[in-house]
């Protein structure tokens, strides 16, 4: 950490190589494809790498990496969500959508269902539900992943359990 | 009831969700070397503008400095000018100034 804060681009790389994986593993959840993915992570890095200072040490790097993620994800969901038309689940899946980046081995059905339904999410559920129900984290850590209340992401998580039965249910 | 069995099936589905997490291995591989090798480029792009723009400081300071000169001409010039007015044909100018 201190050879990363003092410029020197080797012990940054180590330090990516050390967190990638947790990065990838939360920006896959929201990513389209492979190169959205890409696209993300790397941006996460590139903003670590210049905002290195502002790293405060009472806590640990993931997390602080891990803020970073959490809001370059919900960008990209807005960016997304202000570039195309929202199309129905159905439509969705008819066009051969690809639920999020690299897919398991073998589709399921009922996963790829579940994953356009998220898809249909405003950002903010959509965060707020992958945190929550599919990272299994905890409400403290989603609203310091977020910076939202605690109340706030509890009201956002129901309602975007709400939705999303909604939207299956409209599926069926 | 209805609600129940939905809230269930939707639990289900996460779990199922979870358990089958994206495989990113292929998408992580040498990541580190493309990172740092778009580092580099942005590094090296705004090193060019950071150079670009010190260098074009005497341009703009020389511009300013045309720019000051040409208005104060200007200036000078629409004052001599006024003079001239007044002392051609001072009542018709100071009847137009006690209107303010």
């Amino acid at each position: 950490m201190e050879a990363a804060l003092a410029g020197d681009d080797d012990a940054f790389a180590e330090l990516t190589l050390r967190h990638k994986s947790r990065v990838f593993g939360v920006a896959a959840r929201f990513a389209r494809d492979a190169a959205e993915l890409e696209d993300i992570c790397q941006e996460v890095f590139i903003q670590a790498y210049f905002k290195l200072r502002q790293y405060r040490r009472d806590s640990p790097f993931e997390h602080w990496i891990l803020r970073i993620t959490t809001h370059k994800c919900y960008d990209y969901l807005r960016k997304r969500r202000r570039s195309g038309t929202l199309l129905s689940v159905d439509v969705l899946l008819e066009s051969g959508y690809e639920p999020s980046a690299p897919e398991p081995s073998s589709p399921h059905p009922d996963l790829e269902r579940l994953h356009a339904a998220l898809a249909q999410l405003s950002p903010k559920e959509r965060i707020v539900i992958v945190l929550l129900e599919l990272e299994e984290r905890s409400v403290q850590e989603i609203a310091g992943l977020t910076g939202w209340s605690m109340a706030n992401v509890k009201v956002r998580a129901f309602r975007a359990r709400v939705a999303l039965r909604k939207l299956m249910e409209n599926k069926k | 009831m209805n609600d129940q069995n939905q809230d269930g099936q939707l639990d289900a589905l996460f779990a199922l969700a979870r358990a089958r997490r994206p495989d990113t291995s292929a998408a992580e591989f040498a990541f580190e070397t493309r990172l740092l090798a778009r580092l580099r480029a942005q590094q090296e792009t705004d090193s060019v503008w950071a150079m670009v723009s010190w260098r074009l400081i005497p341009f703009f300071a020389a511009c300013v400095v045309a720019l000051t000169l040409w208005h104060s001409q200007i200036v000078t010039e629409t004052n001599d000018a006024e003079q001239m007015a007044y002392v051609e044909n001072p009542v018709i100018l100071d009847s137009w100034n006690s209107l303010y």
